[in-house]
């Protein structure tokens, strides 16, 4: 009786030795897996974080390298492709009027002669001073397409011609035109009475964008200061075949990424659809 | 790798999930968004970083396997709603709340048959439920605008002819459209041919116009039980009678349809529909509806042939491909605050993982709207 209950109770000390053992491998393996999953886990992290900062040294080095004129390329390239350049800030960095005139005063040096600043609120056109101004009147229409002195409002700033824009010259200019082209349609309806209907074109349309003084020249690169990539209202009529080109907040512009902007612009191939 | 998830070890499994969740995110522009190459092939995909869990794929097969032994026909929609995971297992999906609201689903009508959300997504809340990790649902662009470009130069870096670009580029649309009704957003606009295309070989011009009317014909089907509004806009006059005719058969047949509005911009010009609004406009001044010095830039936006969708005739967010970075003449005044993205993948290579990013760029941008933060 008593070798049975000592049998028995063996046989109880194995099981459960052999329990707690299996469930002490199985806490150990789940732990082990644990920290294999951790360490795999922030050794990804580490190396995440690393192409990132490496990403960022090349990217500084860079800005340092194009800066200093090191690289012939970015000395030398040609801008005969550039003849009109706008730039977009957002409006609240257009107040710094510092900042702007830091930037016209990079563009001038890198040899671009016609600029185009635009601020959807017109805070440029109220703020910024550029001293010596030239205003053309509004009604002006004999000018060629695409000729820069069909700007009505005009300024300039260290060799460049400086055009100020707003909100007011994108949509609601056109608004005016179309105002205009209707009343012009009315009037000669009515002097000709059952002539078949018209159909505007483009072509009335840009004339009659000068004819209320809103026409101004296609830009052929537009810079984008500010945090989203948009344009922000820029005169719609204007912007058709422009490249686009998001720099960034103001505040953090570069030199050395406008240099680079305008070197990639130089380098663009455009096949206008065809 | 292989995380033992072998029936019967249910322990396991939830010690590995409880594990997963206690893990910090990866680092990067934001949680949850994607750290990308500028331009790729569908085989580099693999080679991408994850934004996600390295587990998250095998969460998904887990929480799949939960699923096995209920209703087959539910189990077998859910496999089938979740295609693409298995092909890209660098995207997480919100399983768990996919499989709670299939067994609701599951319980409440007995037998579903057809895919699993397809059917079901009338709703916003049920839109979110496949929506990608790291995509919120209030922040998603509502009207989205792409210009397609880049077939003909995939093509021809594969020495393919131009044609089988374009095919290749009506696939990637069709993916485009399949995954926008699936992450609800409202309207796709997208720039099929532009005015100045009409300056390309005729060949290339016939087969582009060939390729619009078989693509109408094949998918009216599609439109019809996915709740697609089709709106063709651009100068139809120049397009041959037959694409004239079966663009205004699918127009009307698609006309109450309500879940994604797919507007198909074909012989467009955005100077053009400026153009074309002013005309309409003289005609309201003709017939005495509107005085000119009443025209607004309100009611000019009226008649501008995007409005042919009510909700949002202005797109959120614009994305162009194969690395230019213009408008090329499309939705020039529709665009003013539209979100503009740029990437070099060419058209026909443009999958999910790119149109992530484009959503994931949108979602973290600071958009003013030309207001100032109060």
């Amino acid at each position: 009786m008593e070798t049975h209950l000592i049998q028995m109770y063996m046989r109880l000390a194995n099981e459960f030795a052999r329990t707690f053992d299996s469930l002490f491998h199985r806490i150990q393996s789940s732990m082990i897996l644990k920290f294999i999953l951790g360490l795999f886990w922030h050794l990804l992290h580490i190396a995440v974080s690393l192409v990132h900062i490496w990403s960022y040294v090349i990217q500084q080095l860079r800005c340092y390298i194009i800066s200093s004129g090191l690289f012939a390329k970015y000395r030398n390239f040609s801008l005969s492709r550039l003849r009109y350049l706008a730039v977009i800030v957002d409006s609240q960095e257009a107040k710094h009027t510092a900042k702007i005139k830091q930037l016209l005063s990079w563009l001038s040096a890198i040899g671009v002669k016609h600029v185009a600043l635009y601020d959807a609120e017109g805070v440029l056109k109220k703020s910024i001073d550029f001293g010596q101004t030239r205003l053309r009147d509004r009604s002006a229409g004999t000018c060629l397409d695409g000729d820069v002195n069909c700007v009505t409002s005009l300024c300039n700033y260290e060799e460049m011609s400086i055009e100020l824009l707003s909100f007011t010259d994108g949509k609601e200019g056109i608004a005016k035109a179309a105002s205009f082209l209707c009343s012009d349609y009315l009037k000669n309806d009515s002097d000709d009475c059952g002539r078949t209907e018209t159909l505007f074109t483009e072509a009335n349309m840009t004339k009659a964008l000068k004819a209320v003084g809103y026409y101004g020249p296609e830009p052929d690169l537009l810079l984008v200061y500010g945090p989203a990539r948009c344009h922000l209202g820029f005169p719609p009529w204007r912007l058709r075949y422009t490249e686009i080109m998001h720099m960034g907040p103001l505040k953090s512009m570069k030199y050395s990424a406008i240099v680079k902007a305008l070197y990639d612009f130089s380098k663009k191939y455009q096949n206008y659809g065809s | 790798m292989r995380l033992g998830l072998e029936r019967g070890q249910g322990l396991q499994r939830q010690q590995l999930s409880h594990a997963m969740q206690s893990l910090p995110p990866l680092p990067g522009p934001a949680n949850g968004t994607l750290v990308v190459s500028p331009s790729r092939r569908p085989q580099q995909q693999q080679n991408l970083l994850f934004p996600c869990y390295p587990g998250a794929a095998s969460r998904v097969r887990s929480s799949k396997r939960l699923h096995v032994g209920g209703n087959n026909n539910n189990s077998n929609s859910l496999h089938n709603g979740l295609p693409e995971l298995t092909a890209s297992p660098c995207v997480a999906y919100r399983t768990s709340r996919l499989v709670s609201a299939d067994a609701a689903a599951g319980s409440g009508s007995g037998s579903a048959s057809g895919e699993l959300q397809e059917k079901r997504v009338g709703s916003a809340e049920a839109a979110a439920l496949l929506l990608p990790d790291g995509l919120s649902p209030e922040a998603l662009p509502r009207h989205v605008a792409v210009i397609m470009d880049g077939n003909a130069r995939w093509a021809r870096a594969r020495g393919l002819p131009v044609s089988a670009g374009h095919e290749a580029g009506y696939r990637s649309l069709k993916q485009m459209v399949k995954l926008s009704r699936r992450w609800g957003i409202r309207v796709l606009t997208v720039f099929a041919f532009s005015s100045e295309n009409w300056l390309r070989p005729k060949a290339e011009v016939d087969f582009l116009m060939m390729l619009f009317e078989g693509v109408l014909r094949e998918n009216i089907g599609d439109f019809l039980r996915e709740g697609i509004r089709i709106c063709v806009i651009g100068d139809s006059s120049k397009l041959p009678n037959s694409l004239q005719k079966l663009a205004r058969e699918v127009e009307e047949a698609t006309r109450n349809n309500s879940q994604l509005d797919l507007i198909v911009a074909v012989s467009y010009s955005g100077r053009r529909d400026i153009v074309r609004a002013c005309q309409r406009i003289a005609d309201k001044v003709k017939n005495k509806l509107v005085d000119p010095e009443d025209i607004t830039e309100l009611l000019f936006a009226q008649e501008l042939e995007t409005n042919c969708t009510t909700d949002y005739p202005y797109p959120d967010l614009l994305i162009r491909t194969s690395g230019e970075l213009r408008l090329s003449n499309f939705l020039l005044w529709q665009s003013a605050y539209t979100e503009l993205f740029f990437t070099r993948t060419q058209w026909p290579d443009f999958g999910e993982i790119d149109y992530l990013e484009a959503l994931c760029s949108f979602q973290n941008r600071e958009r003013r709207f030309g207001q100032r933060d109060v």
